[in-house]
């Protein structure tokens, strides 16, 4: 059993800190994880890709064209992630928009969203806990800004 | 669905660079000297990080040097370094082959020629094996996984510090920055202790310049010689499949890890597929190699890499030449090669 | 080990003088055993055994890093740079003055006879202006460099920096016991040294004092610079 994950969005999106909570609450459940981002001259404000694989196996190597899932953040990240689309299940942000407007969630949040919903999908694969991830957002967001409305933003994405 | 997973007590996640500097803690290097350049700079921020002492120095050429004079007072000193700072450390690395020094490198290969990219590539090949006014006498290492990577430095430690060669972790820059599961706790290496190549108490005077011809090639000729006899003890491969391989595929570094699992797809499609990945390119496990191919089931030689052919030419040149077997190249320099590529390739 | 060891520079070079000058302050101050002397290629290679004490020999340009690897290494070393003034201020530059700027605690002489010799006298940083040379034979058309006072704006306080020359012993011992202690008190020092080359210099006898007292005493000021 293998999972690849491609996560892209803009730079400054959060894109990283969703991947690094996947892969963390996925190697807590035991499993093998390999974990890349896109590093390149695009440092800020460019295009951010995670490549993310969770299996039983060995990983050999961390990078892919054909993800199972692909998470699109941003305009630039759709155009970008072009070649990756192969009948795989995509979480587009342009699907979610009027979900995300009718329920308030700060845009700043939207990555969070993403983390809700992944870890929904992945949870129900037995991939993950999502007490788990729960957990580490707390660890790593509970004392910074607009805590409550992350915190409201993963319930949502995670009830339905 | 039931996985059986093992203890996570030993498993951690770490990217490559924290791997190698890891392994450096583990073989009681005591000195980085390094100039930032990535892919390679988180293993000089993560060395700093811990607490290694450190001087981030002008130039490779002067990390370089600087390394070699440590060496010469007796102590453990590395340094990391990629594409064009490799070029420059290579001025270091040649007194070092001249000299004998056990200088330890750390290269994350990224694209060139020129500054390329600063992500990924097999291209470093040549400059590693052969870089310099020189004959290569260094050793190198080619790991394929984050356990590999780390295992393979603390060897360059050992065998550069016992053999007096310089030794060369040849990596990649997906290496480097991919974060996985290694358990190192189960690893257990011996360290060779440093000594003083310029002894506290007695006066020695060394030689890089030689006034007459024969002067230096009697010294090159003693350090092949070194170097020779060594070969069978370092040189190693990985061997996947081949005793009745026809097709043989054959891969180094973290294409290599992708050419095994290639293998593995062939097979399911009928297609007796095997590899042989060299885990030293110096020395180079000429043996090994010759006697895959030699077998008369292996039909044809595949060298997969992500360069224009810099480990074909070494394959080429190793192999024994009264072995008759015909090759394929699939070559992507700068790029990565995923299993389906060379499933694909191979199944044409 | 003897103390005399037939030099192989070329007859009426300043290198001997400069190094034999060097043993006898370091032997006067019981040093000689910590003592380690880098050498650079270019004429100061062949110094590799002419002294009681340890040496070696490294690339051109590069013996400044490798002293700076060794000291660090073992601090409680006297740690020599011998270099020509090619090595140190051309194809060397970058590293001197990043560890005069480090204020490593190394001590570097430098060897100024204001051309590249072991090559055959071809241009040099420190040549004069309008000095013949291989590489200029019409006349070098550019003012030379000034080591010790180019470095003045970088290093910090405790450095020691001079000129002086081979014909100069009393001045030079004097400068090198400064830098010594230096060194011992944790910081950088050169002294740069104004040598004979009547090799490439095409003068002989007298006429080879005379060229460095008449020619380049005027232009590269003696003293200390710092």
């Amino acid at each position: 059993m293998t999972y690849k994950i491609l996560l892209s969005g803009d730079g400054g999106q959060g894109i990283q800190l969703v991947s690094d909570m996947l892969a963390q609450a996925a190697f807590a459940n035991g499993f093998n994880i390999s974990q890349i981002p896109n590093y390149g001259l695009e440092q800020r404000g460019g295009v951010s890709l995670s490549f993310l694989v969770i299996s039983d196996q060995e990983i050999a190597y961390p990078r892919f064209t054909k993800p199972d899932i692909l998470l699109i953040m941003s305009e630039q990240a759709r155009i970008r992630t072009e070649k990756n689309k192969n009948g795989n299940l995509i979480l587009d942000v342009q699907d979610y928009n009027k979900k995300l407007e009718e329920n308030n969630i700060f845009v700043k949040s939207y990555n969070i969203f993403f983390l809700g919903r992944l870890t929904k999908i992945l949870e129900e694969k037995g991939v993950l806990k999502k007490e788990d991830v729960f957990n580490l957002l707390e660890k790593k967001l509970s004392t910074k800004m607009n805590w409550e409305e992350n915190k409201k933003t993963w319930e949502l994405a995670i009830r339905n | 669905m039931k996985y059986n997973f093992v203890d996570n007590k030993n498993r951690k996640l770490m990217t490559g660079a924290e791997v190698c500097v890891q392994a450096a803690f583990d073989a009681e290097a005591k000195m980085m000297y390094g100039y930032p350049i990535t892919p390679a700079t988180e293993v000089f921020t993560g060395w700093i990080k811990r607490g290694g002492a450190y001087l981030q120095t002008e130039d490779e050429i002067a990390a370089g040097f600087a390394i070699c004079g440590a060496i010469l007072a007796g102590q453990k000193a590395f340094s990391a370094t990629s594409g064009p700072g490799h070029i420059l450390m290579q001025d270091a690395m040649s007194m070092a082959e001249g000299m004998r020094l056990p200088f330890v490198l750390i290269v994350g290969q990224r694209g060139g020629p020129s500054s390329g990219t600063v992500i990924y590539s097999q291209q470093e090949v040549i400059l590693s094996c052969f870089g310099g006014n020189g004959e290569g006498l260094r050793l190198v290492y080619s790991p394929s996984s984050l356990k590999e990577l780390y295992q393979l430095t603390r060897q360059a430690f050992n065998d550069a510090w016992q053999y007096r060669f310089p030794a060369i972790v040849l990596t990649d820059g997906y290496m480097l920055k991919t974060r996985g599961v290694v358990s190192l706790e189960e690893l257990k290496i011996e360290n060779i202790p440093p000594h003083q190549l310029v002894p506290e108490d007695k006066v020695t005077h060394w030689q890089n310049i030689y006034t007459f011809e024969d002067d230096l090639y009697y010294e090159i000729n003693s350090a092949k010689e070194d170097f020779h006899k060594i070969a069978d003890e370092i040189a190693k491969a990985e061997k996947y499949l081949t005793a009745d391989a026809e097709i043989l595929l054959v891969a180094h570094g973290i294409v290599g890890a992708v050419a095994k699992e290639a293998v593995q797809e062939l097979r399911k499609v009928g297609i007796k597929a095997g590899m042989f990945r060299p885990i030293t390119l110096r020395p180079f496990p000429k043996k090994e190699l010759d006697k895959v191919c030699g077998w008369e089931s292996v039909k044809k030689v595949v060298v997969i890499e992500s360069a224009l052919g810099q480990l074909a030419r070494i394959v080429r040149d190793q192999l024994a030449p009264e072995i008759d077997v015909s090759f394929e190249y699939l070559q992507k320099p700068g790029l990565g090669i995923e299993v389906e590529e060379i499933v694909k390739f191979v199944n044409k | 080990m003897s103390d005399f060891i037939p030099a192989k520079f070329c007859p009426g070079c300043g290198y001997p003088i400069a190094l034999t000058l060097l043993k006898n302050v370091l032997k006067k101050n019981d040093l000689l055993a910590k003592s380690v002397l880098g050498l650079d290629i270019g004429c100061n290679l062949l110094a590799w055994n002419f002294l009681p004490i340890s040496t070696f020999q490294t690339h051109h340009g590069r013996v400044v890093p490798t002293m700076v690897g060794f000291k660090r290494a073992r601090n409680n070393s006297l740690s020599f740079a011998l270099v020509g003034d090619g090595g140190a201020y051309a194809i060397g530059l970058q590293s001197l003055i990043h560890a005069a700027k480090r204020d490593e605690a190394i001590t570097v002489l430098v060897i100024n006879n204001t051309v590249y010799g072991m090559t055959g006298g071809q241009t040099a940083p420190t040549t004069l202006k309008g000095q013949k040379t291989d590489s200029h034979p019409e006349g070098n058309p550019e003012e030379p460099m000034m080591g010790p006072e180019l470095l003045k704006n970088v290093v910090k306080p405790g450095a020691f920096l001079a000129r002086t020359a081979v014909n100069e012993p009393k001045q030079l011992m004097e400068f090198l016991e400064k830098a010594i202690q230096t060194q011992q008190a944790g910081h950088f020092s050169l002294i740069e040294i104004l040598s004979f080359c009547p090799t490439n210099w095409k003068t002989s006898g007298m006429e080879t004092i005379k060229y460095l007292d008449e020619k380049l005493k005027p232009v590269f000021k003696l003293g200390e610079v710092l």
